[in-house]
């Protein structure tokens, strides 16, 4: 008997991704064939050459390449990434292969801040003010020029990692030689000119908001939009909780979606997920980043799409909608849940090596807590921001409101205990 | 004892989810249930198959493991609070929460004809090719034609072990043994303490 039609989805995870099961149970729930790839091989990948394939993502040309040879055998009908780099590779190999995607300038973009900084200034998006620097300058004459309070930052590093404020120049110079420590660290600095280079920017006070969103043809549209409600004002930026929907009055939740568009306009992004963070003062909606992949860890347990019940459109994730979007598929519901919803990215307790987590069913255990996840293992070292970028796990609620989500978020994370010991 | 029992929930997506009891809820092996007339007998999986609004449709009772699989789109927080009662009940009753396997049926004597096949995969195949990693699999059991295993070492944990199992063994299984109608990973992977992928970024 002939097997049913069923559309080849080229999913880009890099084997230190926390999306693994998301993306890859999600496919497998709309039936559609995955090729997973990876930058390293799986030990499977001889015996089934059909469903995992080892590309090259620090070399998206060539992953286009070793696409194209691969798609000649097992034609693929959309891309997926997961992350800011395998975003640049998939939009290398959607032009390859003319499958929907972003041009790879703007995926490029979007994936360097000094870049995109420019971009977004150049096309009147409001961005602080900024200038690049080299880590092989002077700090002590850099911290004499700089306006404070301002924030330096590595250009392509993902969860606020090496982000810095400073106050004063002693700060500037602190937070410098700190940054560069972690450029100069063997993985980071042989990745080539970005990581001999810091972002200088203007601080920009004001709350801030994350926008999830889905670009179709260059249209934004919003997916959700997250409060933080713990104020990120430095001097490192480790993010805590999400929650959506967000408390912002509706013509601030307006101005943030307009600058979010035309941020996406002014990058060039023309198709998939889009993950942003922007500030919204008296001033202005301002662009802080914006990344052309999905919500990052664990957080999009946070978002389901449609209203209970059954059917097509019930209790879809933001991961069966990327799919979808990606393989042309019809999008059953892009209204999220009618219920507040909520994320807390565990702060790391302090520098240590874990031994033990206590706690997690009390935490498990406050009304409206859905799940606590740890996600670092028993021995793996915590490295606190801004050096670090590992989050002991993850807690997720929902409820009625946005506070209660918030409060039952706290009293959970409260109620954990990690224990750990000294580094050797 | 049941407020003494502690049970962890670990969504995997929004139809599945393992529950980590704090006492063995079955130590004969594994048992799987794939309708409410197979659950007949053990009252933990007739309780859950009971679920009002859940729609279950399977449930795998494993030493501390209960691992529930619904249709319904309904939350796993309050199906899993529903859960987490059935299998409190179930303990404090003071009687097998859950049935001993049954005699072999024509059924089970399949399963046993698979499970031989399996194993022999798993042995001249599989385990072979995940070592390369420092990881193992175990083959668990077989019921009703699904195939029940546990990751060790380097896949207990590993950020790419779902990959590992759908696109390596799963795969490799339908090319071999394409009488298997699924796969089921009852590991629990919070407790790995050396995956060989440790995800990190954000």
């Amino acid at each position: 008997m002939l097997r049913p039609y069923s559309p080849r989805l080229l999913l880009l995870l890099p084997t230190v991704t926390y999306r693994t099961v998301a993306f890859v149970e999600a496919a497998r729930r709309l039936g559609v064939d995955v090729t997973v790839a990876s930058e390293r091989p799986s030990t499977f990948e001889r015996a089934n050459p059909t469903g995992l394939v080892t590309l090259d993502f620090a070399d998206p040309a060539h992953a286009a390449v070793q696409a194209r040879t691969f798609a000649y055998a097992h034609p693929v009908h959309g891309i997926v990434a997961v992350d800011d780099d395998t975003a640049v590779v998939a939009a290398a190999i959607a032009q390859e292969l003319g499958l929907r995607g972003n041009p790879s300038a703007a995926a490029a973009a979007a994936r360097d801040k000094h870049q995109q900084r420019q971009l977004l200034a150049a096309a009147g998006v409001a961005v602080p003010r900024f200038e690049l620097r080299a880590i092989a300058a002077d700090p002590d004459g850099l911290a004499h020029g700089a306006s404070y309070p301002c924030v330096l930052k590595p250009l392509r590093l993902s969860a606020s990692r090496g982000v810095v404020r400073a106050d004063d120049p002693p700060g500037f110079v602190a937070a410098f030689r700190r940054i560069k420590a972690i450029l100069e660290q063997p993985d980071l600095a042989e990745c080539g000119d970005w990581a001999r280079h810091v972002l200088v920017e203007e601080f920009v006070p004001g709350r801030e908001v994350a926008v999830e969103g889905l670009v179709t043809r260059g249209s934004l549209r919003v997916l959700a939009m997250f409060d933080k409600p713990d104020p990120l004002d430095g001097p490192f930026f480790e993010e805590t909780i999400y929650v959506t929907p967000s408390r912002l009055a509706r013509t601030a939740q307006q101005d943030i979606a307009a600058c979010a568009q035309a941020a996406v306009r002014a990058l060039g992004l023309r198709e998939g997920p889009i993950h942003a963070e922007i500030r919204h003062n008296d001033r202005a909606a301002w662009l802080i980043e914006l990344a052309a992949r999905p919500i990052g860890g664990r957080c999009s347990g946070a978002l389901r799409f449609g209203n209970g019940g059954s059917g097509l459109g019930a209790g879809v994730s933001l991961e069966e909608l990327i799919i979808r979007h990606a393989l042309g598929m019809e999008l059953p519901t892009v209204e999220r849940e009618h219920q507040a919803s909520g994320v807390m990215m565990i702060p790391v307790p302090g520098a240590g090596v874990l031994r033990e987590v206590r706690g997690v069913d009390a935490a498990q255990a406050v009304p409206l807590v859905e799940e606590v996840v740890i996600t670092m293992h028993h021995g793996q070292m915590f490295v606190p921001w801004p050096e670090g970028s590992r989050y002991p796990g993850f807690i997720f609620a929902r409820g009625d409101t946005s506070e209660a989500v918030e409060a039952a978020l706290r009293a959970a994370h409260a109620r954990l205990e990690f224990l750990t010991e000294p580094a050797d | 004892m049941s407020a003494e029992v502690r049970i962890t929930a670990e969504p995997i997506d929004n139809g599945r989810c393992k529950f980590l009891v704090s006492e063995p809820v079955h130590a004969g092996g594994v048992r799987r249930f794939a309708s409410p007339d197979e659950a007949r007998g053990s009252p933990l999986a007739e309780a859950i198959f009971a679920i009002s609004g859940a729609d279950v449709s399977e449930v795998i009772v494993s030493g501390n493991l209960v691992t529930v699989v619904k249709r319904s789109p309904a939350p796993w927080p309050g199906v899993g609070k529903a859960v987490g009662q059935a299998i409190r009940a179930a303990l404090a009753a003071g009687q097998p929460a859950v049935a001993s396997k049954p005699a072999a049926t024509g059924s089970a004597t399949a399963d046993d004809a698979l499970y031989e096949r399996v194993a022999d995969l798993f042995e001249s195949q599989v385990n072979p090719m995940v070592a390369r990693h420092g990881g193992r699999v175990e083959l668990i059991d077989v019921q009703d034609a699904v195939v029940m295993v546990r990751m060790a070492g380097g896949c207990q944990g590993c950020g790419m072990a779902d990959v590992t199992l759908r696109q390596g063994i799963e795969a490799m299984l339908q090319q071999h043994v394409p009488d298997v109608k699924g796969i089921v990973d009852i590991t629990d992977h919070t407790a790995g303490s050396n995956p060989y992928f440790a995800a990190a970024k954000k």
